[in-house]
């Protein structure tokens, strides 16, 4: 079955810390929306780094879904950087693992078969620190947003979310 | 009057931190803290849940060590719930976490604190990863590094119900038993791992160890501690993961308290620090005396080096064999008592190497245990005590849950002791060292300083942020000179 499986969306985050979940919170309405559909697999993801570098191999194109912080952000603004963006990030700081430019690079070198695209959308998060299952308001508004641009990329015809948003 | 230097490496992808340094009159450095933030709540959005379900939620804490959590939150509910989990499944928790142990020691040392010495501690940072580790040794270790956390990931997905937030731990045993045809994979990657530890050893020794400018590094004076240091051992004093007694010996070698985890309060106190909302636990006795080496002090250590440093041998052969070359190598030999610990704190690296051998050998014991396919697994628990403490060693330091709850088991208090925070102290005091090494009156050359910087917190694996996943900002480090007043005179940056 998975050789039918081209596009993989993955949202990231952590499904019990506020806004971080965002990204979850948008592939699991998304998941509803696309039942039927064939040759897309809709995946949450609980990390970065390398695991998400090696949830990516084997499919053509990649859908990212996560949230971000940024210096002086609107909450609930929503991002569509380039992979290529992501470069210009790469350092060696980090405590744990590498960070997306750096694991896919590291994955291309090792022979892996990663997507030819690969696409991000990041919802601009207001609180990551609290342990809540519940968004902040504008981030919850933003989530219907995304989804309908991640639904308009993918190019399918998908039914109306229901009931995915808790 | 103190300036304050603030280095800030901030991208969400790898957790928050910060690091403060405090300048004196004379532009030395006069203090050094690391700083992460706080996750704010969790105790409360656990309390009134049953207990039950902690195992699945703490393993939500941090994406980076969830088995950890998942393991100590299960051991937990063992005494919450009174009841002794049959021998079978004591032993495929113990072979789930070993994998766990594969993966995460693999990732460290080839993506995080091995690029410092395999590409060099002076290289550009951009090659400080994983990507200058291919370059310098080779395209193959890039793949043979993705085929261990592929196989071992399978491991644990198989073992544990999901690949990353498992599933399976319960009070009381573990939720499935293995087939025949399952313990035939585990065996084999078990001693694919072994073969990969060995290799990876060796490239320690042939990189690291045979290289006088990086041997220097690891023996010389700048990353070095005389503390206490914690860690869990079996009934024969061997080093555990999984299970056996905390025990604490002292900057000399010997042993200092030897406790059940339901004791931690006992021994362990955590300071709180006007300028962080960071905790810093400590030996009650001594007691806290400030950020200061020497038996006088209960700042403690709880890290691969330490827990090598507690033990009196290992239980597997080759971890052993290694373990007794390790000493050697720093000349830590017993003198009327317990061989003196490795006080060196970038030996944490090759500790590190010696704990991912021992949890290879150990998941192919396991693996090959006649036991381990029994389909005993779960032990039914009937009452509930109100009180559960369960404790592993994570691989960043002992993990300790401590539950309390009602007679119908709904939690009325939640308290965790993670890994990084046993040694917040700690990585402070070496970042200290490291600063006071190359900062003087105020002068410093900055890449020397940040790289130094960043190998004394690396070495300990710190575990920044719990939201490891999220996408990228724009700070990748910033260091601010700030004068007495405050104002920032002076900013850098490395983006990387």
């Amino acid at each position: 079955m998975r050789a039918l499986v081209e596009t993989i969306v993955i949202g990231l985050g952590n499904p019990v810390l506020s806004d971080d979940a965002v990204g979850l919170r948008v592939v699991r309405c998304l998941a509803w929306r696309l039942r039927g559909v064939d040759g897309i697999e809709v995946r949450e993801l609980y990390s970065g780094g390398i695991r998400l570098m090696e949830a990516l191999v084997g499919f053509e194109r990649a859908v990212i879904v996560d949230a971000i912080v940024t210096q002086g952000g609107r909450p609930g603004t929503v991002y569509s950087p380039a992979v290529g963006d992501l470069f210009e990030t790469r350092n060696t700081h980090s405590t744990h693992d590498a960070n997306l430019a750096v694991a896919l690079e590291f994955g291309r070198l090792a022979g892996l078969r990663l997507p030819t695209e690969i696409r991000i959308w990041a919802v601009e998060a207001l609180d990551v620190t609290s342990f809540s299952e519940r968004l902040t308001v504008h981030v919850e508004r933003a989530v219907p947003v995304v989804l309908d641009d991640v639904v308009r990329f993918l190019g399918v015809a998908a039914g109306a979310c229901n009931g995915a948003s808790t | 009057m103190k300036k304050r230097i603030s280095i800030n490496p901030i991208t969400r992808l790898e957790g928050h931190g910060k690091i403060e340094i405090f300048l004196n009159e004379d532009g030395g450095v006069a203090n050094a803290y690391l700083q992460v933030p706080e996750l704010r709540g969790f105790e409360q959005f656990c309390l009134g849940r049953p207990a039950e379900e902690m195992p699945v939620i703490t393993n939500r804490i941090c994406g980076v060590c969830p088995e950890a959590h998942h393991m100590a939150a299960t051991k937990a509910l063992d005494r919450l719930f009174a009841t002794d989990p049959p021998s079978a499944a004591k032993k495929l928790r113990e072979l789930f976490y070993s994998a766990f142990y594969v993966t995460d020691h693999t990732t460290h040392f080839y993506a995080l604190g091995g690029p410092d010495f395999i590409v060099g501690p002076d290289a550009p940072p951009a090659e400080r990863n994983i990507l200058g580790v291919i370059r310098k040794v080779g395209l193959d270790i890039g793949k043979e590094v993705i085929a261990c956390r592929a196989r071992n990931h399978h491991i644990i997905q198989m073992l544990g119900g999901r690949q990353i937030h498992p599933a399976a731990g319960m009070p009381g045993g573990w939720s499935k038993s293995i087939t025949e045809t399952e313990r035939v994979e585990i065996e084999a990657t078990a001693r694919k791992n072994i073969e990969f530890s060995l290799f990876t050893l060796k490239i320690f020794d042939t990189i690291v160890w045979n290289n006088p400018a990086f041997r220097e590094l690891v023996t010389g004076d700048t990353f070095l501690h005389r503390t206490y240091y914690m860690g869990t051992v079996d009934e024969q004093n061997r080093l555990n993961f999984y299970d056996g007694k905390i025990r604490v010996v002292d900057p000399d070698g010997s042993e200092f308290l030897k406790y059940d985890a339901a004791e931690y309060a006992t021994h362990i106190a955590e300071r709180v620090e006007p300028w962080t909302y960071l905790k810093f636990p400590f030996l009650r006795n001594p007691g806290w005396k400030g950020f200061v080496d020497g038996a006088k002090s209960g700042v403690y250590c709880a890290t691969p080096l330490a827990r090598l440093n507690v033990s009196d041998r290992l239980a597997t052969p080759l971890a052993q064999e290694h373990f007794e070359k390790f000493c050697e190598a720093f000349g830590t030999k017993p003198a009327g008592g317990r061989r003196p610990p490795v006080h060196h704190r970038m030996a944490t690296h090759w500790a590190r190497l010696i704990e991912l051998l021992y949890a290879a050998e150990r998941m192919l014991e396991l693996a090959t245990d006649p036991e381990i396919t029994s389909p005993e697994v779960r032990t039914l628990p009937h009452e509930v005590t109100g009180v559960g403490i369960g404790s592993v060693e994570a691989p960043r330091g002992t993990l300790i849950h401590h539950y309390v709850t009602d007679s119908k088991g709904m939690l009325e208090k939640v308290n965790l002791i993670v890994g990084t925070t046993n040694n917040h102290a700690a990585i402070s005091m070496s970042i200290r060292k490291a600063a006071e090494e190359l900062i003087r009156r105020g002068q410093m050359v900055e890449e020397t300083v940040l790289n130094r910087i960043e190998m004394a917190f690396r070495l300990y694996d710190p575990c920044l942020s719990c939201a490891t996943h999220a996408l990228p900002g724009t700070m990748p480090l910033v260091v601010n000179f700030r004068d007495p007043a405050g104002a920032v005179v002076r900013s850098f940056r490395r983006d990387g």
